[in-house]
């Protein structure tokens, strides 16, 4: 009965690892939490990671073309990240 | 020394028939003569042969005089002469980087070729040799393309034999419970007496990771596993941000890049207006154009990284290799 309670105290922790509210999340579980959304909003084509103009890594949005509406509902970070959105134009099978 | 090459040019002239058919000359012209490697101010006439032969080998029919009419001539190695080949001309045998297509098709380019089962293949994508899921395994695959002239059966230099089928947002549902219930419904729609019918769409289809498909050689003979261009491949790596990258394609030729993004997920338009969500993919800036949908992808050191598919008028989005790699089955 106690290993059994040991083992239940040793592992617990190795569960819990995942979800450590310590370590930031990563930026591409960020990207991957908020894409559906993005990709709600009006004209948005891709959603990716890149750097933005400082070099640090963004989550890069992809407009078809020059849309101010979804342009000022982007956040300019998320969850510390910074977001950088681009003009690509529509993406076809080429 | 004008008047010297006047003179050299009428003896040339003479003669140029004589020795053009020798069998190993490929060109005659006027140039300065070498020796022992070293360029010196005399003129000569300068034949360019395929390959040079020992003297012993050659008979004297064959054999290129030393002087015609007392002008030294000099022999040179230049190989066959070719005209220059464009990406949308036939190749026999076919690398990567040219025009190819189903049948049904335009045109678009052949990726490489890779290995399924021990066999060779032509990689490219599923929009260029299975006709975005409308062909049928064994469709006739040509070299060059429709859209370049290819026709059947002269061009025929492959059969289909297995595609990725892409999953478009807004198809017919698979799903067999939704279906169900709709059936139901369209029953009670037809006791009730009301034109309407339902059907099941997919509101969000899955994600694709790749746009690909493959086909077998009828000829192994037409197999050249260099690309055009580039070379041979070689082995693979997995692209990551900031790689420089390069293709050899049947539209805008050998272009390179950067890739710019990754884990990228993207809308792509297929023809009309079907759209078709990809995920797991890079992005690289404009490198590409209409036909040059299934240019392989390759690194600095021609380690191939991805299989190009779509874009837009400044990006290129390009599949992950190695996601191309596990969902088919192959290898280089």
């Amino acid at each position: 009965m106690r290993w059994i309670a040991i083992c239940t105290v040793l592992i617990f922790p190795l569960l819990a690892l995942g979800d450590d509210p310590g370590m930031p999340p990563s930026i591409q579980d960020v990207k991957k939490q908020h894409e559906a959304q993005f990709f709600k909003m009006a004209g948005v084509v891709s959603v990716g990671i890149g750097l933005d103009s400082e070099g640090n890594q963004a989550i890069i949005v992809g407009l078809d073309r020059t849309r101010p509406e979804t342009e000022s509902s982007i956040p300019a970070t998320l969850e510390g990240y910074p977001v950088v959105v681009q003009t690509i134009g529509t993406i076809r099978a080429q | 020394m004008a008047d010297d090459l006047n003179r050299i040019r009428s003896i040339l002239n003479t003669h140029r028939r004589q020795l053009l058919d020798k069998a190993n000359v490929v060109a005659t012209g006027i140039g300065y003569k070498e020796t022992g490697g070293a360029k010196t101010d005399r003129l000569c006439i300068v034949c360019s042969v395929k390959e040079k032969v020992p003297a012993a080998r050659l008979s004297s029919q064959e054999m290129i005089p030393s002087a015609v009419d007392s002008t030294p001539t000099d022999v040179i190695q230049t190989g066959i002469i070719r005209a220059l080949q464009v990406p949308t001309d036939r190749f026999r045998p076919a690398p990567g980087g040219v025009s190819v297509g189903h049948v049904g098709i335009t045109a678009g380019t052949l990726g490489c070729w890779v290995t399924q089962n021990g066999q060779k293949v032509i990689l490219s994508n599923n929009h260029v040799l299975a006709d975005s899921n409308a062909a049928d395994i064994g469709d006739a695959i040509l070299q060059p393309g429709p859209f370049d002239g290819g026709s059947f059966p002269q061009d025929h230099i492959a059969d289909l034999t297995q595609f990725v089928p892409i999953s478009f947002q807004g198809e017919p549902s698979g799903c067999q419970f939704a279906n169900a219930v709709i059936s139901v419904f369209n029953l009670g729609c037809q006791v009730i007496g009301s034109n309407t019918r339902y059907q099941v769409t997919k509101i969000q289809a899955e994600d694709n990771l790749v746009d690909a498909a493959i086909a077998r050689p009828l000829n192994p003979a037409d197999i050249n596993d260099e690309i055009f261009n580039i070379g041979p491949i070689q082995g693979t790596v997995s692209g990551e941000l900031g790689m420089a990258i390069k293709k050899s394609g049947r539209t805008t030729g050998f272009t390179t890049g950067e890739i710019q993004q990754v884990d990228v997920t993207a809308n792509v338009q297929y023809g009309a207006g079907q759209v078709a969500v990809f995920s797991d993919q890079l992005l690289a800036g404009a490198m590409s154009q209409g036909g040059d949908s299934g240019s392989a992808v390759l690194d600095d050191g021609n380690r191939l990284t991805g299989l190009l598919f779509a874009g837009s008028e400044s990006t290129t989005i390009i599949n992950r290799i190695e996601n191309v790699f596990s969902v088919l089955g192959i290898s280089l």
